[in-house]
C-alpha cells in the first residue's frame, strides 16, 4: 500500500483510507455531489462551469479543460466518446497512478461530468499496460458503478443520459500517451499519432467526436461542480487554478507526491520530499517530466506554475519535478534522456525518427571521453532540425531537454571534450 | 475555385486541395513549383511523414507541409526563403545519416529522388561518424520485387500502395524510431497484380524488380510514349529504349485511365517484343520464300476468287490499331466481301485495371463496323486473318487462308500464306479502350526482321490482287485523316491532333 502524506488541497486529502475507493465509503465523503449538481444544470452550464474555473489539462500540455469540453460539436447525430487518458508514461511521472489506485470513484464522477457536458455515450480509460494494479482498480470501480446504475443507461434516474465505461489496458508505449497516437493504438493499430486538423473532437476515436482528458484533469472536475468556481479558485495561482500532485523524485531524502496548490515555489516543493540527499548542493531540477527543459540552482524560488515556468524557457508539464544534485554528470543526463525518446520516437517523421538517434549517438560519445568540438555544434544544430517539424510533440521533447542541458551545463560537455573522459567519479559505466 | 500565392505568383486552384495537390492538379508540381516531396504521391492517402515538402504559410507561426496544409483564398505560401530552405537540408541530412553513400553500386542511380534532392536541396557532406543502421541486403519479397533495407527512407508509398490500391497490403513498417523498418507481414508474400508499381513509386533503390535491377544504367534508357495492348483498358505506358531494345515498361500517368499505374501483366509484356516472334512470310509452308513472293501469292488467291466469284472473308484482330483496322474495312468494301468480323478474349478482371477483354482495340473494332462472332467463318475460297486471336477451328472450311500475324501460332501451318507483322511497340497508331477512349502509340523499336504493319501489309495485298486505286501506299497519318473524315465517331480524333492522354470518340 502507498502510504500518501497528506499536505492540502481535495484530491488525495483520503487516499489513506483504503475503502475510498468503494462506492459507500466515496459517497459518505461527498462523493457523487459533483454529479448530481451537474445532472440538475443544462449540459452548456456545466462546460461555461468548467471554462471558468480555469482548470487547466493536468496531462503536460496545460490547455483549459472547459474550453476542450466546448470544441465538441452541438449538432450532430453522431455518437461522441471521451477518452480518459491513464497512458502515465513521462518519466519522472507517477501521479495518475496514484489517482487510479487511491481515487479511481473521483475519475469515474469525473468522466460522467463530462459525458453529460459534452454528450458523450461511450467513454474509454486507456491505461499503460504496466500499470496492472490501476488496471484493476478502476475495472473494479467501474463494475461497482455499473452495479449502482451510475452508468449504463439513464444515469441516476436521468433519462436519455446513457453512458458505457470501458477500462482499455494499452500495450507499453510512451507515444500512446500522446492524445492521438492514443486514439490510433485504442482502435487496435500502431500507436502513431495522427496528422492534425483534423482534430479529435472532429475525428477521434473511431472517426467519432472525441475528448481526450488526463485521469487528473477528469478528477479535479467533481470537486469543482460540488464545492464551486470561487471555492477552486481559491487554490492556485490566477492563470492556474486548483491543486496538483507534485511527483518529486531523485536526489532528495524522500520521494514522493505532493499535493500542493499551483504556483507552490519549487524551494517548497523540493522541501516536501526533504530537500536534497545527504545535504548536498542542488545541481539542477527538471520540473515536469523528462520532457522539459531543466532549471539551475538560481531557479529555485520559482513559482511553480506555467506561466511562471515558461517565463524560464521551461514548463510545468506533468509536475514530476526531478532533482538532480551535484554529483550528477549532465552529460549523462543527457544520455539517459536521449536514449528514453530514441527508444520511444514511432518513426513516422524524419526529423524525429533520425534526430533522436543522433543525438543519443553523440552523447554517448561524449559521455565515453570521444567527443569533438564538432558534436558541440551538432547538438546545438540537430535539436534545431527537430523542434517544431514533426506531426506531433514528441520531437519538441526530445529536443527540449538536450537544448536546456546544452544551455545551462556546457561546462560539463565541454570538461568531457577536453579530458577526453568523464570527469564525475559517481557517474557509472554506459 | 480559390486563388494562392506561392513565391509571389499568383495561381487559380480548386478548393478543398492541399497545397501539393492543388498545384499537382494544375501539373506544375516540380516542373514550376518546386516543392520536393517523398511521403507524398498524388494518388495515393497523404501520409505527412516526410517533412520536406515543409513551407512558409503566412501568418502561421511553424512552417507547414504542403502536402497536408488546405488551401485557403487569399494563401500566401513561399517555398524558397531562408527557413525552409535550411529545414529542407535538415530533413535532407537527417535522411542521409542512416543511408549508404553508395550510388555508384546502386541501381536507382539517375533516377533517385534522394540523389537529385540532394543535389538541389540538401548539404555538401556527411557530418555523421556513426555506422549506419544495419539493415538487410537484396531480401527476397516475392516473384517480383527486391528489397535493400538499408537503403529505404521509410515514406511509406509502398504500404499505402498495397493498402490502397490492389488493397492487398503485405507492407508494414514494424518497430520504432531508428529501429523502424520496411518488412512483409508475418507470413505474406508480396505478389499481387500490381506488386512491381511499389518500385516505381520507391523514391530510392530499397525497391527494385527482378526484371529490370541491373539489366543497364537509366542514363542510357529514353522513354517513348505508348500504351499497353494486353487488355482493352489500355494503360498509358512509357517504354524504355536504348538501342533498339526495350527494356522496360512504366507506367504512364493518365487520370482518366490508369492514374499512375500498370499491372505486373502489362508490364512484362515487353517481352513478346522479342519472344516467339514469325520472323518470315511463307507460301503453303515453305519458310524460305521472299515477301514479294509472299504478297504476291496473296494477291493471286483473292484475283481467282474474284474471277470465278467465290467467296472472301476478312477476319479482324482486336489487337489492329484503328488506322489498320480503317483499311481493312476498305480493302473488304473494295472486294465486296461483306463487313469482317473478330473474337476477343475474356479472362478474369477486376476493379483497379484490368479487364475482362484480353486485347486493346475490341471497341475500335466494333466502331468501324467489324462484327463479333465466335464460330466458324463458314465455307470460303479466301479468309484474310489478321492473327491473334482465332484459331484453326473458325476456318474449317476455308480452302486458302492469307494470314497476317505478329507470333508463332496454330494457324500457320493452315495458312496458304504467312506474312510477318509489326508488334504494337514497332508502329504508330491509335487504339480505343473498353471506355472509347482513343489514345496514340508511338513507335519504339523497329522488328529485327522485315514486318509490315498490318495496314501497311493489306494495302501492298489489294495492289497485288489488281484492285484499282491501291497502287500508291499511304502513310498511316494520311489513313488517320481518311479515317475520321469518313467515320463520324472518330472526327477530331486524327493522330496528329491527339495528345498524350487520348480523347473519347464522339
Amino acid at each position: 500500500m502507498i502510504i500518501v502524506p497528506y499536505v492540502t488541497g481535495y484530491l488525495s486529502e483520503h487516499y489513506a483510507d483504503d475503502d475510498f475507493r468503494t462506492l459507500s465509503a466515496y459517497k459518505a465523503k461527498g462523493g457523487f455531489e459533483g454529479l448530481k449538481k451537474a445532472l440538475a444544470m443544462e449540459p452548456e452550464e456545466v462546460v461555461e462551469i468548467m471554462k471558468s474555473a480555469g482548470l487547466r489539462g493536468r496531462g503536460g500540455a496545460g490547455f483549459n479543460a472547459g474550453m476542450k469540453w466546448s470544441f465538441m460539436p452541438k449538432d450532430t447525430d453522431r455518437p461522441k466518446v471521451l477518452v480518459c487518458n491513464g497512458d502515465e508514461s513521462e518519466p519522472g511521472s507517477f501521479k495518475d497512478r496514484l489517482i487510479m489506485e487511491r481515487g479511481p470513484l473521483q475519475i469515474l464522477e469525473g468522466i460522467l461530468i463530462a459525458a453529460w457536458a459534452v454528450g458523450a455515450s461511450k467513454a474509454f480509460i486507456y491505461i499503460r499496460g504496466e500499470y496492472k494494479e490501476p488496471i484493476r482498480c478502476l475495472e473494479a470501480a467501474v463494475k461497482e458503478l455499473y452495479g449502482a446504475r451510475l452508468c449504463g443507461e439513464n444515469v441516476m434516474g436521468k433519462k436519455g443520459f446513457n453512458i458505457d465505461i470501458v477500462v482499455h489496458s494499452g500495450a507499453g508505449a510512451y507515444i500512446c500517451g500522446e492524445e492521438t497516437g492514443l486514439l490510433e493504438s485504442l482502435e487496435g493499430k500502431k500507436g502513431q499519432p495522427r496528422k492534425k486538423p483534423p482534430f479529435p473532437a472532429q475525428f477521434g476515436a473511431f472517426g467519432l467526436p472525441t475528448t481526450v482528458n488526463n485521469i487528473e484533469t477528469f478528477a479535479h472536475a467533481p470537486y469543482i461542480l460540488d464545492r464551486g468556481v470561487d471555492w477552486f479558485r481559491g487554490f492556485g495561482t490566477e492563470k492556474s487554478p486548483g491543486t496538483t500532485l507534485y511527483g518529486v523524485s531523485g536526489h532528495v531524502e524522500r520521494p514522493g507526491l505532493f499535493e500542493l496548490p499551483l504556483g507552490t515555489p519549487l524551494r517548497e516543493v523540493i522541501g516536501h520530499a526533504g530537500g536534497v540527499r545527504g545535504g548536498r548542493r542542488l545541481k539542477g531540477v527538471i520540473p515536469g517530466g523528462m520532457s522539459m527543459p531543466i532549471l539551475t540552482p538560481n531557479d529555485i524560488d520559482v513559482p511553480m506554475a506555467d506561466e511562471f515556468l515558461s517565463e524560464r524557457g521551461t514548463h510545468l508539464g506533468t509536475g514530476g519535478v526531478m532533482v538532480m544534485d551535484e554529483t550528477t554528470c549532465m552529460v549523462r543526463v543527457a544520455c539517459v534522456v536521449s536514449y528514453f525518446f530514441r527508444d520511444e520516437s514511432c518513426g513516422q517523421c524524419t526529423q524525429c525518427r533520425e534526430g533522436t538517434g543522433w543525438i543519443n549517438k553523440i552523447c554517448e560519445r561524449i559521455e565515453q571521453g570521444r567527443g569533438t568540438q564538432q558534436d558541440m555544434k551538432l547538438l546545438e544544430d540537430v535539436p534545431a532540425m527537430m523542434e517544431g517539424q514533426t506531426i506531433c510533440a514528441f520531437a519538441d521533447a526530445a529536443a527540449w531537454p538536450i537544448q536546456g542541458l546544452m544551455r545551462h551545463f556546457r561546462d560539463d560537455f565541454e570538461a568531457h571534450i577536453r579530458e577526453h573522459k568523464c570527469p564525475y567519479p559517481e557517474s557509472f559505466e554506459l | 475555385m480559390v486563388t494562392i500565392t506561392i513565391d509571389g505568383k499568383e495561381y487559380e486552384v480548386a478548393e478543398r486541395r492541399t497545397i501539393l495537390q492543388a498545384i499537382d492538379d494544375l501539373g506544375l508540381l516540380m516542373t514550376e513549383v518546386d516543392i520536393p516531396h517523398y511521403c507524398f504521391h498524388p494518388k495515393l492517402a497523404v501520409d505527412g511523414s516526410c517533412r520536406l515538402c515543409q513551407v512558409e504559410v503566412e501568418g502561421l507561426p511553424k512552417l507547414q507541409i504542403a502536402c497536408d496544409t488546405p488551401v485557403r483564398d487569399g494563401m500566401i505560401v513561399k517555398t524558397a526563403n531562408q527557413r525552409v530552405k535550411d529545414a529542407r537540408k535538415g530533413v535532407m541530412e537527417l535522411l542521409l545519416i542512416n543511408h549508404p553513400l553508395d550510388c555508384p553500386i546502386c541501381d536507382q542511380a539517375g533516377e533517385c529522388k534522394l540523389q537529385d534532392y540532394s543535389f538541389d536541396y540538401g548539404i555538401e557532406s556527411a557530418r555523421t561518424q556513426e555506422p549506419r543502421r544495419p539493415a538487410k541486403k537484396n531480401a527476397d519479397l516475392g516473384p517480383t520485387i527486391v528489397f535493400d533495407q538499408e537503403r529505404c527512407i521509410l515514406c511509406r508509398r509502398c504500404v499505402r500502395f498495397c493498402r490502397e490500391v490492389p488493397k492487398t497490403g503485405e507492407l508494414g513498417v514494424f518497430h520504432r524510431g531508428d529501429e523502424s523498418v520496411l518488412e512483409l507481414f508475418p507470413g505474406t508474400q508480396l505478389d499481387n497484380p500490381y506488386s512491381m508499381n511499389v518500385a516505381d513509386i520507391c523514391p530510392v533503390g530499397a525497391l527494385t524488380t527482378k526484371d529490370f535491377r541491373f539489366k543497364i544504367r537509366v542514363w542510357f534508357l529514353d522513354d517513348q510514349e505508348s500504351v499497353c495492348d494486353q487488355c482493352s483498358n489500355g494503360c498509358n505506358i512509357y517504354a524504355s529504349r536504348s538501342n533498339n531494345k526495350v527494356y522496360r515498361y512504366l507506367p504512364r500517368r493518365n487520370d482518366a485511365v490508369n492514374d499512375t499505374w500498370i499491372c505486373d501483366h502489362g508490364r512484362m509484356s515487353y517481352k513478346q517484343i522479342l519472344e516467339n516472334r514469325l520472323t518470315e512470310p511463307g507460301i503453303k509452308g515453305q519458310r524460305d520464300v521472299g515477301y514479294r513472293d509472299a504478297i504476291q501469292e496473296a494477291g493471286r488467291l483473292i484475283r481467282e476468287a474474284r474471277t470465278s466469284s467465290r467467296r472472301i472473308v476478312g477476319v479482324a484482330s482486336p489487337y489492329a490499331s484503328n488506322e489498320d483496322l480503317f483499311t481493312f474495312r476498305k480493302l473488304l468494301e473494295a472486294l465486296g466481301a461483306g463487313p469482317g468480323t473478330f473474337a476477343v478474349q475474356r479472362g478474369e478482371a477486376d476493379d483497379v485495371l484490368i479487364k475482362a477483354e484480353k486485347a486493346p482495340n475490341a471497341n475500335g473494332a466494333r466502331a468501324l463496323g467489324f462484327e463479333e462472332s465466335y464460330e466458324s467463318v463458314g465455307a470460303a475460297d479466301v479468309a484474310i486473318v489478321l492473327g491473334h486471336t482465332t484459331t484453326a477451328e473458325y476456318f474449317r472450311d476455308v480452302a486458302n487462308l492469307i494470314l497476317i500475324d505478329t507470333h508463332v501460332s496454330s494457324l500457320m501451318d493452315q495458312a496458304a500464306v504467312v506474312l510477318p507483322a509489326r508488334v504494337t511497340a514497332e508502329k504508330e497508331g491509335t487504339f480505343t479502350n473498353h471506355a472509347n477512349r482513343v489514345q496514340r502509340f508511338l513507335p519504339v523499336v523497329e522488328p529485327k526482321f522485315e514486318a509490315w504493319s498490318d495496314g501497311d501489309l493489306l494495302q501492298q495485298i489489294a495492289s497485288a490482287s489488281g484492285l484499282g486505286g491501291w497502287d500508291s501506299m499511304y502513310s498511316v497519318h494520311e489513313i488517320s485523316k481518311e479515317l475520321t473524315e469518313s467515320i463520324a465517331a472518330f472526327a477530331d480524333l486524327q493522330l496528329g491532333s491527339l495528345d498524350d492522354q487520348g480523347r473519347e470518340l464522339s
